[in-house]
């Protein structure tokens, strides 16, 4: 899309001044406004070759560094005007009707971005108007004095010397898990167990190895049970004595009830 | 205690503007106008003593502020943040909005010829436009008016502080004049083509549904 040979009487002359970054306009209604306006030209008789050469011209410096989306902008500026020039080249009507100019709608829209970028400069005004009053809280409260910097006064030793005082963690304290269910099942096989052991058993072992009460309040019942089966024989010598229990007459502990128990049985 | 001395209390203590239905809120016998009254009378006792500093009018909110002349001295103090310029692209967008509330995106890239949807995006976090309705066209397209945000940023009471349209140094009249004269030149019958013609904006709008 190069600038071709100029139409119309409209020549090449002035495109070489116009070297402008791409960067400064807001878009491709600015840099067409910005062409038109610092070369005096009359905005309702735009010589469309000539802005066309010079609109393209300064594309080409810019155009690869562009965001697309922006490049697309420009470019389709360009395209507008390329087609523009084309249709001024058609053959026209006897009578040129400002309505039939192809220039009229790009005409109608630099103006009205040119009467827009006045609103704008209206709001520039206010703006920096604005900006020379001041409201309160603007000028920041009572200072905050900075906190001093310390230095560190103390060597890797003293740091270590002070952290071999900190006490060892305590160790963590023992929960013992609630009591298992006691059965007088249970009791009875270790009683029959021990017999089978022993010519007499004290009752205290039956349960002062767990010494909870549930335990022994299984021992007991599991001694009567015995002593009622005439398993064995429960002897006090006096109140408040020791208990023995001793093997009965009938007493045969069963094969399995042995290999379950704990290793409390031990002697 | 006077009403004048019971507004400007509430003036004072607040750091930013409040309508006068919101400072007729200090007092049960207080309503917007004695509001209003009261600050124009406190308006001309600080004009009349030379304070540095005036009630003035934001969008509808009033809000004691410093006399423009004090500025070069209290910029001395850089300590808080200034409001930021906005950006050309904002401005023009702003422009737009102002003069054409409300106004749709599509129609907005038009005037400006580049796409307006980041800095829309902007505008609406910064709260200086919001979306005020819906459009007729297809997809009934949100429309944009600029906000109470915008007149406290610009320092603007209304949108008729701004310049009317043909007061500004390109009218776009100017262009139907222009148009006129060429087709009254060429074809003089040809006239009401040109007046339509020369309202382009209002039908392309009203065209959409």
């Amino acid at each position: 899309m190069s600038p071709s040979a100029p139409a119309r009487g409209a020549t090449p002359r002035g495109i070489e001044p116009f070297q402008v970054s791409l960067e400064r306009f807001e878009g491709p209604l600015d840099l067409l406004l910005h062409l038109i306006r610092s070369q005096d030209i009359d905005i309702f008789d735009i010589p469309i070759a000539r802005i066309t050469a010079q609109f393209v011209r300064t594309l080409e410096d810019d155009l690869e560094m562009m965001p697309i989306e922006r490049a697309g902008e420009f470019l389709e500026m360009a395209a507008t005007l390329v087609r523009i020039k084309a249709q001024l080249l058609l053959p026209r009507p006897e009578q040129p009707d400002w309505d039939e100019d192809p220039r009229a709608e790009l005409v109608r829209r630099l103006l009205e971005y040119e009467h827009f970028q006045d609103v704008v400069h209206v709001l520039e005004g206010a703006e920096a108007q604005r900006g020379r009053h001041f409201g309160k809280g603007y000028i920041e409260g009572r200072p905050v004095p900075a906190l001093a910097p310390v230095e560190l006064e103390l060597t890797l030793a003293d740091f270590l010397s002070v952290a071999a005082r900190i006490p060892e963690p305590a160790p963590p304290i023992e929960i013992r898990p609630p009591s298992q269910t006691v059965t007088v099942n249970e009791k009875v096989s270790l009683l029959r167990r021990l017999l089978a052991k022993a010519k007499r058993v004290s009752f205290d072992r039956l349960f002062r190895p767990w010494g909870t009460r549930a335990h022994a309040v299984a021992a007991l019942l599991a001694a009567l049970e015995l002593a009622k089966q005439q398993a064995l024989r429960i002897e006090q010598v006096k109140p408040f004595a020791s208990i023995w229990l001793l093997p009965g007459d009938r007493n045969q502990a069963p094969p399995a009830a042995a290999t379950t128990e704990t290793a409390e049985g031990t002697e | 205690m006077k009403v004048e001395q019971i507004v400007e209390a509430t003036l004072f203590a607040s750091q930013t503007p409040l309508t006068a239905d919101e400072v007729a809120r200090a007092d049960e016998n207080l309503v917007a106008e004695s509001v209003v009254e009261a600050i124009q009378v406190l308006r001309d006792v600080y004009e009349a003593s030379e304070r540095a500093f005036q009630i003035y009018q934001l969008g509808d909110g009033y809000q004691i502020l410093t006399r423009p002349e004090y500025a070069p001295y209290l910029e001395r103090f850089d300590s808080v943040p200034r409001a930021p310029h906005l950006s050309p692209a904002a401005l023009e967008t702003l422009a737009i909005i102002a003069y054409r509330n409300p106004i749709g995106r599509i129609e907005i890239e038009e005037v400006r010829g580049v796409s307006a949807s980041s800095v829309l995006r902007t505008l609406l976090d910064w709260e200086l436009v919001e979306v005020v309705g819906r459009g007729e066209g297809l997809g009934r397209p949100l429309l944009y008016g600029v906000t109470r945000m915008f007149l406290e940023h610009f320092g603007l009471k209304d949108l008729s502080d701004l310049p009317a349209p043909d007061e500004l140094p390109v009218v776009l009249g100017e262009l139907q004049q222009a148009m006129e004269a060429e087709v009254e030149e060429v074809e003089p019958e040809a006239e009401e083509d040109g007046a339509t013609e020369s309202a382009p904006r209002e039908e392309a709008e009203g065209e959409g549904h």
